[in-house]
């Protein structure tokens, strides 16, 4: 009997192993082998439409083979083992496609820039003193602070004030939902008119140049005007100013008043001004979407509560403070955790207007700029494992968060 | 289930026949690069000639993502059989990963090509000795964009000389008006503009060809005081209280394809916003339209004065650098004609083309106008007097050429002449 259930486990073993392991893999083995030679012999339209069939048939194999395989299988073994026959090939998928590249990045970030020599810890020492580098892990931690503060901010304050509106609640929702439906891309073109600069004696064509000059009296760079030599320092003009590549409020007038005003002017003397007006065109594009998850959260309380608040007399700000805060608080650390990854992903915005020039660079722009610019991977790997070093506690926590919601 | 699969193993094979046959005709040969726009079509015209003559189906396909673009491809081994790069050091940077195959495996005549295009241009893609890189065309950079009628009308000449520029420039601020149009912006390349400028400084100061040859591959530090030097010149243009049109924040802040508009745009007096613009010869594809079609007449160029008049004229310029990925025959004759003395004959006839052949028994009197037949004379008795030189930041390392020497120049732009031994000790501390 019990040489018997020994024999039976072995069986058992042999024949998932056969049924999940080696199978699938000389089934991918052959299927890569197969399209590795095609790809040399065929061009790539005709690679592509073989590819269409071939691979349905592929799959179809699969599933067909293991199926036949787990059959020989005791009987009892066999629910199992069809569950993770549907399973497995996903599982195997996300480790050959997320898993291994994430460990190999880890890998390579510890290698010269051609991956061929270790040089220790030399690309993270590199990461954290770099003066570039460090402006962007500037960059991105003013991002991932303002950003998804003021993209929760305004939609939970929407949310709040469409709720209360007796008609034309949706006509609202769906104008500042509006941006969402705008690429990135379209979008940071429609904000790089707003910003746009021309020299001095061009007509402004963005708005807020355009509105700037038109206020003061017309510029002049060293002209001779009545007899009068007027310079762009000139009080009485406004000149225009190229805002994307501000660094700081130094070109600004206001940068003359904050002089000297203490530890508080000095800071804001040295605002990122470009930085912020980037994080602009992500807070205008993502807030429509955290007010209308947060609006329907809204929705969700119980007209009872809200009302029994205000039986009690409280304040509509007091309401919001302890009925509707806390009701849909889960609902806004959700809506936060998909902004932080969101601005931790950001790379459109950047690449598109300024490309990451005079300090506006985020890590995801500088992964790609040190793989393919300066071809440096050692230092492209760091750059990616930080960004992944950043993601990972969210992800962790929102998966912990899933579970006890689950446990509930 | 037996039929269908025997019926892809039948259309598989009767696909691999049809690959097998002798003849080129029907061949394709591909060819991607970094040339967009007027540039492309030009392209595209000079590769019809070898389709007609051969029955190879050529492609071009420009993009303005190719660098990265091709840097995948190359990782993943999915390559084009040519690639145009657009600077030299791209096509030593794929030899030195062996992706690319030598010109002697395509049967090239490599002692005709060198007689042709210069030992200069040959030398600037080989490696170890062993020829990657085709020459194909140049661009001009040396040249400074002016309205003569402008000049005239208010009696200013043409400068010859460094000091000549610099006294000229006076008397324009003097009567009131801005003598320079300067922006330097460009995304993620921001600077490249301030670089040249240096180059063409460096090529006229010091000891000339020779000192410019040291200071590409970092033998002549950028603190060392020839460089310095030039930096200080190049400080006066950007920081001299009226020189730019709008200041410093302009040449900042200025898009590099807008930086010429002021020349062309009036004010109330009649007065330009500005009367000298140093930039390449491509800058016409930039120009605002009422402009466009007026390069050589209504504008035009003066060549780059000289500095220390000792030294013999130089030319500064740009161009691209093929190399091919595999050596098939139709590959082998496609790189042939790449080469051939009339290659680029077709693109020279269009009327916007700002591209010059690098080949110096090209027939200047092909070019569409005189302006681009002066341009490609000057490239081509440099090229064979030895005195043209390319970008030296595009031969320089990508984090240096393309990365701390643009970034100091913007930095320097900014704060001032006071910053010049800091910005030229930071791009010597980021040389790799």
């Amino acid at each position: 009997m019990k040489n018997n259930t020994q024999q039976e486990k072995l069986l058992r073993f042999g024949i998932s192993s056969l049924a999940l392991g080696i199978f699938p893999l000389i089934w991918f083995l052959s299927q890569a082998i197969l399209f590795r030679e095609l790809t040399e012999q065929l061009t790539r339209n005709i690679v592509v439409l073989i590819a269409i069939p071939f691979g349905s048939i592929f799959i179809f194999l699969l599933f067909y083979g293991m199926n036949k395989l787990i059959d020989f299988a005791p009987k009892d073994a066999r629910e199992s083992l069809e569950a993770r026959m549907f399973v497995g090939p996903g599982i195997f998928m996300i480790l050959l496609f997320l898993f291994y590249p994430a460990v190999r990045t880890f890998y390579l970030s510890f290698k010269d820039r051609f991956s061929q020599e270790f040089v220790g810890l030399e690309n993270y020492r590199w990461a954290f003193t770099d003066t570039e580098m460090v402006v962007t892990i500037r960059n991105q931690v003013l991002w991932l602070i303002f950003v998804v503060f003021f993209t929760v901010f305004i939609g939970l304050v929407f949310a709040w004030l469409t709720d209360r509106l007796n008609k034309g609640e949706s006509f609202f929702k769906s104008i500042i939902f509006m941006p969402m439906a705008i690429s990135a891309v379209g979008a940071t073109a429609i904000f790089k008119f707003i910003y746009e600069y021309r020299p001095t004696p061009l007509t402004q064509i963005g708005i807020i140049n355009g509105i700037r000059v038109s206020k003061g009296e017309a510029c002049y760079n060293n002209r001779i005007i009545e007899g009068e030599l007027k310079g762009y320092d000139d009080p009485s003009c406004l000149e225009a100013v190229g805002w994307l590549q501000q660094r700081d409020l130094s070109a600004l007038p206001i940068a003359n008043q904050l002089q000297g005003t203490g530890l508080f002017g000095d800071i804001l003397v040295n605002l990122p001004v470009s930085t912020f007006l980037l994080m602009a065109i992500m807070i205008w594009m993502y807030t429509g979407f955290a007010a209308v998850v947060l609006s329907a959260a809204i929705k969700a309380i119980p007209t009872e509560i809200m009302e029994a608040g205000q039986i009690d007399g409280a304040s509509e700000l007091k309401v919001f403070r302890s009925i509707i805060i806390p009701y849909i608080k889960s609902t806004i650390v959700v809506v936060s955790t998909y902004m932080v990854v969101t601005v931790l992903k950001a790379f459109d915005i950047i690449y598109v207007s300024t490309r990451g020039d005079l300090e506006t660079n985020l890590l995801a722009v500088k992964m790609l700029d040190e793989f393919s610019k300066y071809r440096n991977f050692g230092r492209s790997s760091v750059v990616a494992v930080l960004i992944f070093v950043c993601v990972l506690p969210v992800i962790i926590g929102s998966a912990l968060r899933e579970r006890d919601n689950a446990n509930e | 289930m037996k039929k269908p699969l025997l019926m892809c193993f039948l259309f598989l094979t009767l696909i691999l026949g049809a690959c097998g046959g002798g003849s080129l005709e029907g061949e394709t040969v591909s060819i991607t690069g970094a040339l967009i726009g007027e540039d492309q079509n030009g392209f595209r015209e000079n590769i019809k000639a070898i389709e007609e003559a051969t029955g190879i189906i050529v492609t071009y396909q420009g993009s303005d993502n190719f660098e990265q673009e091709i840097q995948i491809q190359m990782e993943s081994g999915d390559t084009p059989d040519f690639a145009l790069f657009p600077q030299p050091g791209g096509v030593v940077d794929a030899a030195n990963r062996g992706y690319l195959t030598p010109l002697a495996d395509l049967d090239i005549d490599l002692e005709e090509y060198q007689n042709n295009f210069s030992s200069y241009l040959v030398g600037l893609g080989t490696v170890d000795g062993v020829i990657y890189g085709g020459a194909n065309a140049a661009n001009l950079k040396s040249i400074v964009w002016y309205q003569p009628a402008e000049f005239e009308a208010r009696g200013y000449s043409v400068p010859a000389t460094w000091d000549e520029m610099i006294a000229l420039a006076d008397q324009i601020v003097a009567d009131g008006m801005n003598p320079f149009c300067f922006g330097m912006y460009s995304n993620g390349a921001s600077g490249w503009l301030a670089t040249d400028w240096m180059e063409d400084i460096m090529l006229r100061t010091g000891d000339g060809v020779d000192s410019y040859d040291k200071w590409v591959t970092n033998e002549l530090k950028f603190s060392d005081p020839i460089v310095k030097n030039a930096a200080t010149l190049l400080s006066t243009i950007m920081h001299t209280e009226g020189y730019v049109v709008g200041g410093t924040d302009a040449i900042v802040s200025t898009y590099f394809g807008n930086a010429q508009d002021p020349m062309f745009s009036k004010d109330a007096n009649g007065n330009p916003g500005c009367f000298m613009h140093r930039q390449a010869s491509f800058i016409t594809s930039f120009w605002p339209e009422s402009a466009q079609g007026q390069a050589g007449v209504e504008t035009t160029v003066f060549p780059f004065p000289s500095v220390d008049a000792s030294l013999p004229a130089a030319a500064l310029g740009g161009g691209d650098m093929w190399a091919a990925f595999n050596d098939r025959e139709a590959t082998k004759v496609v790189a042939e004609y790449l080469l051939s003395a009339d290659f680029h004959a077709p693109a020279a006839q269009m009327p916007n083309n700002a591209r010059m052949s690098a080949h110096t028994g090209f027939d200047q009197t092909l070019y569409s106008n005189d302006l681009y037949r002066v341009m490609g004379e000057t490239i081509s008795a440099a090229l064979s007097a030895n005195s043209f030189r390319f970008d030296a930041s595009d031969l320089m390392p990508p984090e240096v050429g393309g990365g701390s020497f643009w970034k100091e120049m913007m930095n320097l732009a900014v704060n001032g002449p006071g910053y010049i031994d800091e910005a030229l000790a930071n791009i010597d501390t980021s040389w790799p």
